[in-house]
């Protein structure tokens, strides 16, 4: 299964895209219907009408519109329908019979609500899908198609994210197009049943994506070449089963929107393969392939979050490559499944003879923080993860269950050596292959 | 054991090897069941109490069980009805009853199982979702319930589709909307009533009572059997039927009488310059491409055209634009002032076949309006002014079919309308009723002369005749 791809460069569909952008920027401050007829008017007889179709839908989500009225619009109609009753018929061309009902019934009602003629008339229908006003060309967040993709009800945020980092997005005609063919892979996952992705960077990321969309995971530690291996500690990547709690008792694309809205995720990787069975016949049961990759040079429009989650990590990044020794310190290489979360520790500390320990900082959160991290923690099983833990925090070394022989206590940034004498003590090689 | 409701499942923690339902979770390290199974569960722990029922304890054995999954409250309504049920629907809501709350009622079409599903909503006296296939019916679900339960209520009735979402004790909702949300209400409600379920047993719809807890279900339909047999798992997901009422056993539908008065205008010079421009287009591409419009595949043959051929493509969008000017030709309101001078003291319902068109009226003669974008309780509330008098007109783009939910006119102005046979029988039949004997009922139908309005309408009478005689 392969989606119609757009090829980006190609100058028709920069065209197109030119134009429609063009559109929605003229018509800031008017109605979604006068928008709407604009552009049907660029597909009359283009039949390239379908893309042009999916390109507004992309750039309608980027947009706000708003019901721009003074008064309530259900409350002006309710009072001009009461006050109208009484004086039918209310007719278009008035023979001598019949009076100006109709200016006097909106008169009567403007006046009551202090509104103007205009604004009366106006307003009647302001909520009407096609009357309300652009009036912002902007962006969404992740947490916002989580939100309103399918309601599922994980509101985490990333770690590190804030509202700065959605800055605002340039509708340009390189993101509309590439948008475009992330949304046609979209449209395909919705009738997903089970999702397979491998990664081999970027897993903080990732798996915060995978919680915040409300998908659940099976974790497998894998090599350069994707094979699976035993460990973490041999781990280059990760392979991962996405689906949902309900997928346990039967095939189901209930979470096929969750999916579409992970795939995003992806892209954020220097190097990722995503497979998914897309269900394509729900009487038999039939299924198809659906495969894709980082060849397939699609864009992310999320966040890939801070690299660092606090200003103690990156100091102690800093310090160490000032310092002096053969121990290495590396990102995200571990990737701890606890069933219905992960831990990916902050660190990796490498010797060259292949020694390494697992380095979690424990800098300064807020008590609900700190309760959530330590409930984590509690669960890791590894002899060589070892924590500096801030002596500012109000906890003990025995709420650190199996790890508490292998702690840290610093006072403000913590020390390259002391840490380095930590995982001289701690440290593994890789178990032999076996 | 404590159960938990989890993203439409039960997250069953510290369970026994025993526990019923349930299959080993691998990704939590934990049991979990299908959220419908709750009931089943909590039989099985022998701490399923029914109302003022103690629990029963079999053989003195009972598994600790916590309940952490049920978040719906009791709720105490009497239904507001001026209508004394029926014998079947008294039998049919004793039989469901009878048999533990769940379970299936057919029942033929217009005997009232709406009736029925809020004599069980008070019967049950928990929160209840009401699941329906369409928007109309789910608009008309909320009319009712609003009627009956409304003032007992803290909070209005729930709304959840149809660009509303309100989750309230009494919820109305379409399938669609119910299949996407059900994982997050599924611990909300305590009975499930659903409409017209013989489509419950699609694959995706399924997932609605399997992702619910609610201990007490209904299940209303006419047509219960399935071509493909699937009404068979309806018995595992609602409960068995519980009661049966044959067709002839009722007596049959009222239509009223009433004298229908076709009347045709012109279009303007302007307009008709430019419907003769834009028919002409649709005319010459097809005549060059020999389809058989007639026919359903020579009109396929031309849909499929115009995704391939620009030519096409603009046909197509030429046809459109024709039938549009026809449909909301300007002297339509000229005749409408006529009618609207002549029935000024009548109740009168106004169809339009198109939404924008319904909102021209409503702003031109300042006539309240419902089409598919009015938000349900507005509906309700304007349905409901037009029922007690305070509306005597109406304008509408919608299907008004069933009588429960449609106020008696006694005129009717059909400006543009669709020429589905099923639509116009069920606008008429339903809703026209004489104020007085020597009054008849009137129904008028405007079309635009020398158009392709004229033909549609042709085709439209034929078809009730047609229905009438059958």
């Amino acid at each position: 299964m392969t989606p119609l791809f757009i090829d980006p460069d190609e100058e028709r569909y920069r065209k197109t895209a030119r134009e429609l952008i063009q559109l929605f920027e003229d018509h800031l401050d008017e109605s979604k219907g006068e928008l709407e007829d604009a552009i049907d008017e660029l597909t009359v007889a283009d039949t390239d009408y379908k893309i042009v179709q999916g390109l507004e839908k992309l750039l309608k989500d980027e947009c706000e519109f708003e019901i721009v009225a003074t008064v309530e619009p259900r409350e002006i109609r309710r009072r001009l329908f009461e006050k109208a009753n009484d004086r039918y018929p209310i007719v278009r061309q008035p023979t001598l019979g019949e009076d100006t009902q109709k200016l006097e019934v909106y008169s009567a009602v403007a006046d009551d609500l202090g509104l103007s003629l205009e604004e009366c008339y106006r307003g009647m229908y302001a909520d009407l899908d096609d009357n309300k006003r652009l009036v912002r060309v902007g962006t969404r967040t992740a947490e916002q198609y989580a939100s309103d993709g399918d309601g599922s009800t994980s509101t985490t945020t990333l770690t590190g994210s804030s509202d700065a980092e959605y800055e605002h997005t340039d509708l340009t005609v390189d993101w509309l197009l590439t948008r475009y063919n992330l949304a046609l892979a979209q449209a395909v996952l919705y009738d997903a049943t089970e999702m397979r992705i491998r990664v081999w960077d970027h897993f903080g990321t990732v798996f915060s994506y995978v919680k915040l969309f409300g998908l659940m995971h099976r974790i497998y530690p894998i090599d350069a070449d994707g094979e699976r291996v035993t460990s973490t500690d041999q781990a280059a990547g990760y392979e991962a089963v996405l689906d949902g709690p309900a997928s346990l008792f039967s095939q189901s694309q209930k979470y096929g929107i969750r999916m579409a809205n992970f795939l995003p995720a992806l892209p954020l990787c220097d190097r990722w393969e995503m497979t998914a069975e897309i269900l394509v016949d729900e009487t038999t049961g039939e299924t198809r392939r659906f495969a894709l990759d980082q060849t397939e040079d699609l864009d992310s429009h999320y966040s890939a979050g801070d690299q660092f989650d606090s200003d103690v990590e990156r100091t102690l990044t800093q310090k160490w490559e000032r310092a002096n020794t053969d121990w290495e310190l590396v990102r995200e290489d571990d990737v701890f499944d606890l069933g219905a979360e992960v831990m990916i520790p902050d660190f990796a500390i490498k010797h060259p003879d292949g020694r390494r320990a697992i380095l979690e900082i424990v800098g300064f959160w807020t008590p609900e923080y700190l309760d959530a991290k330590l409930k984590k923690i509690r669960q890791v099983e590894a002899d060589n993860f070892v924590l500096a833990v801030s002596e500012r925090l109000d906890c003990a070394s025995e709420e650190f269950g199996g790890a508490s022989d292998r702690l840290l206590w610093f006072k403000t940034g913590g020390h390259v050596y002391d840490v380095v004498e930590l995982a001289e003590q701690f440290a593994v090689s890789p178990h032999p292959s076996d | 054991m404590r159960i938990e409701f989890d993203d439409g499942t039960l997250l069953l923690q510290n369970a026994p090897e025993d526990v019923p339902f349930a299959e080993w979770d691998d990704r939590v390290d934990e049991y979990r069941s299908q959220a419908y199974r709750y009931r089943s569960l909590l039989e099985w722990a022998g701490t399923w109490t029914d109302g003022d029922e103690q629990a029963t304890l079999q053989d003195g054995f009972a598994h600790a069980l916590e309940d952490a999954a049920r978040t719906y409250p009791d709720l105490d309504l009497t239904p507001a009805l001026h209508i004394e049920p029926r014998d079947y629907q008294q039998a049919a809501l004793d039989a469901w009853i009878d048999h533990d709350r769940r379970g299936s009622v057919v029942l033929p079409t217009g005997s009232g199982k709406t009736f029925l599903g809020l004599q069980a909503i008070a019967d049950a006296g928990v929160s209840t979702l009401v699941v329906t296939p369409t928007i109309d019916l789910m608009n008309q679900w909320h009319a009712t319930l609003a009627n009956a339960f409304g003032d007992q209520l803290t909070e209005p009735v729930g709304v959840l589709g149809g660009g509303s979402h309100d989750v309230t004790a009494i919820t109305v909702t379409t399938y669609d909307s119910a299949y996407r949300y059900v994982n997050e209400y599924g611990d909300q409600f305590g009975l499930l009533v659903v409409d017209e379920e013989h489509h419950l047993p699609a694959p995706t719809y399924r997932q609605i009572p399997e992702m619910m807890i609610a201990p007490h279900r209904l299940g209303l339909t006419a047509t219960y059997e399935r071509p493909d047999g699937k009404h068979e798992l309806l018995e595992d997901l609602l409960g068995p039927v519980v009661y049966r009422e044959d067709v002839d056993e009722l007596a049959g539908e009222y239509l009223s009488e009433y004298e229908t008065i076709h009347m045709s205008v012109d279009l303007t010079a302007d307009e008709r310059s430019e419907y003769d421009e834009e028919y002409q287009i649709y005319r010459d591409y097809v005549d060059s491409h020999e389809f058989d419009l007639w026919k359903e595949d020579g009109y396929a043959e031309f849909l499929k055209r115009t995704s391939y051929d620009p030519q096409g493509r603009r046909a197509l969008i030429a046809k459109q634009r024709a039938e549009r000017i026809a449909r909301t030709a300007e002297k339509k309101l000229d005749t409408l002032d006529n009618l609207s001078k002549r029935h000024h003291d009548d109740r009168a319902i106004i169809f339009t076949a198109n939404n924008d068109f319904a909102y021209d009226i409503s702003q031109e003669f300042i006539v309240p309006c419902i089409t598919h974008q009015t938000k349900t309780d507005e509906r309700t509330e304007i349905l409901e002014r037009f029922r007690s008098g305070e509306y005597s007109m109406l304008v509408t783009s919608q299907v008004l079919d069933e009588g429960i939910d449609v106020p008696a006119a006694n005129v009717g102005i059909i400006l543009s309308g669709s020429a589905s046979k099923r639509q116009y029988a069920q606008r008429l039949g339903r809703i026209l009723r004489p104020t007085d004997d020597r009054d008849p009922a009137r129904l008028y139908e405007i079309i635009t002369e020398d158009t392709m309005e004229t033909y549609v309408s042709q085709r439209r009478r034929e078809g009730v005749t047609t229905s009438a005689d059958g």
